[in-house]
């Protein structure tokens, strides 16, 4: 009896742990409070952050319990993260969330999502420089989208091993743009050009916004046709929401149907951080360079939007060159708040918005152009 | 292997500056479309009024090619009708007289085109420079016409 109890002792988790999972179960909980007490990006850090808890709770291996054991529900659970198939329904019900009618107002603001992009191609150099291997750089490189599902889509299929740290550093990222962001737009913006007032927005017409979706889907996706499996989904939650024949459609792929994806999504990815897979030096790596992603990233924009000035009759605020990263609407809010600390009738939140939607796509332009690189 | 070798190895230079023009040239052709959206739907709503102005525009055109009469009523006239029409103009004046006053003087009751008429009937030698700047009026020819010298 005493064996039976010694055995089944050595199968629990308590035994089987090492100081890794203790890490790792930390860093879970580090997520969960940043998710509910912070409510930083909350429904996306709370499932990685639960997921973290169970991926690493310590088993005994061969019984089919793992993420990385075939047949296993968590195994079949992550197959939506493997095969892209999460990414495309986020996108989905993105696009039947998004309200592009800023950016049709003001189309110039979308060079400002063009220009955000250059931290991906920065890092991809930096990635490189450091030893990753092509596939794996461009997987590193795209967190300088600040575009989850983009991150995850992308690393599926490059660089499938790295999905865990690649995915954990973009949310991680995005869910820090109140910490990362305004530091770079002060040092890179005067108080005067912080200060300058956007022009209110021209009404869109109904039958701009029916076109744009329809127009950016064949114009995209031509350019990158690997970029179908995003924007192919992104446009078509648009076009849903857009259209007005179809509400319920629409409603579904806005509320049920991303909600579902996105907790599958977060906690899969979650649970994939296994502490012997997860925290290795290129972890560590990845963690560095999707820092250094993100800030090119944020700078590329705002200088872009500095050099867009100098040719502007009308000029426009450089803290908008921000939001051209693609973390809706973090950094779009974030662009506001700082406007209006400035001024306090300064609002820039819709403009934002723009480069916002701008980036969404962009991002899932270069992931499409990265992948096709070694297709 | 590390550093710029791996990158140029790995061709990371072309990848980025290739990825880099790719995407930045589709999102400027994405904003100059959606920057003319709104003006071809304008135009489409509005076609009928284009339309009309277009409808209209045509039969006038058609219209001048067959007013071809309006250059037989420009037709320049003869010496000889210049010349009777000058010749009570230039008994007013006092001879020799200067060329500006039979320019004022034609111009004052409307005569068409004066200054070139005055030079035709330079050329016909109707009006003859006198040398000083002043000139007279050619009875021999001026008072019977060119047609019977």
């Amino acid at each position: 009896m005493f064996d039976l109890f010694l055995q089944f002792l050595s199968n629990t988790g308590y035994f089987l742990a090492d100081y890794r999972h203790y890490v790792m179960i930390v860093v879970g909980c580090i997520f969960l409070y940043l998710g509910t007490a912070k409510k930083y990006e909350p429904l996306l850090l709370v499932p990685i952050g639960f997921g973290i808890l169970v991926g690493n709770i310590p088993f005994f291996k061969g019984f089919g319990i793992g993420i990385y054991e075939p047949n296993s529900v968590l195994h079949y659970l992550y197959f939506g993260v493997t095969s892209g198939v999460y990414p495309s329904i986020v996108f989905l019900g993105l696009g039947a969330m998004t309200d592009f009618s800023s950016l049709l107002a003001q189309p110039k603001l979308m060079l400002l999502g063009a220009a955000a992009q250059m931290g991906i191609y920065f890092t991809l150099l930096g990635a490189l420089f450091f030893g990753f291997d092509p596939k794996e750089a461009a997987s590193i490189a795209i967190i300088g989208g600040a575009d989850g599902p983009t991150s995850i889509f992308l690393t599926a299929k490059l660089a499938p091993h790295l999905i865990g740290p690649i995915a954990i550093a973009a949310y991680s990222y995005m869910a820090l743009i109140p910490v990362i962001q305004p530091p770079i737009m002060l040092l890179l913006t005067s108080k005067k050009e912080r200060l300058i007032k956007m022009p209110p927005s021209r009404n869109v017409s109904k039958k701009e916004l029916l076109i744009f979706p329809v127009a950016g889907v064949l114009l995209c996706c031509f350019l990158a046709p690997t970029a179908l499996p995003l924007l192919g989904m992104l446009f078509l939650g648009n076009f849903l929401k857009e259209c007005g024949v179809v509400n319920r459609l629409a409603n579904t792929a806005q509320s049920a149907i991303i909600d579902t994806a996105t907790i599958f999504l977060g906690f899969t990815v979650g649970c994939s951080t296994q502490a012997d897979v997860f925290l290795t030096p290129k972890a560590l790596g990845i963690f560095f360079l999707g820092a250094v992603a993100f800030s090119i990233a944020t700078a590329s924009g705002l200088i872009f939007a500095k050099i867009m000035n100098l040719f502007l009759k009308q000029k426009i605020n450089p803290l908008l060159g921000a939001a051209g990263v693609s973390a809706v609407p973090g950094s779009a809010r974030e662009v506001h708040l700082m406007g209006l600390k400035e001024d306090p009738t300064n609002f820039l939140l819709m403009h934002g918005m723009a480069c916002n939607s701008s980036g969404v796509i962009g991002s899932a332009i270069c992931a499409g152009i990265l992948w096709s690189f070694f297709i | 292997m590390i550093g710029i070798e791996n990158i140029t190895n790995n061709n990371g230079w072309a990848m980025a500056a290739v990825g880099a023009a790719i995407v930045f040239m589709g999102l400027v052709v994405l904003t100059f479309v959606i920057s003319q959206i709104h003006k071809i739907l304008k135009l489409w709503e509005e076609r009928e009024k284009y339309l009309d102005r277009f409808k209209k525009k045509a039969p006038a055109v058609e219209g001048d090619e067959f007013e071809v009469p309006i250059y037989k009523e420009c037709r320049l006239p003869t010496v000889d009708e210049l010349a009777n029409t000058y010749r009570p103009l230039v008994e007013k004046l006092k001879e020799p007289f200067v060329l500006s006053q039979l320019f004022e003087i034609a111009s004052k009751i409307d005569l068409p085109h004066p200054h070139l008429s005055i030079q035709r009937l330079q050329e016909a030698d109707i009006l003859v420079a006198q040398g000083d700047g002043t000139f007279t009026w050619n009875n021999l020819i001026g008072n019977e016409g060119l047609n019977n010298v």
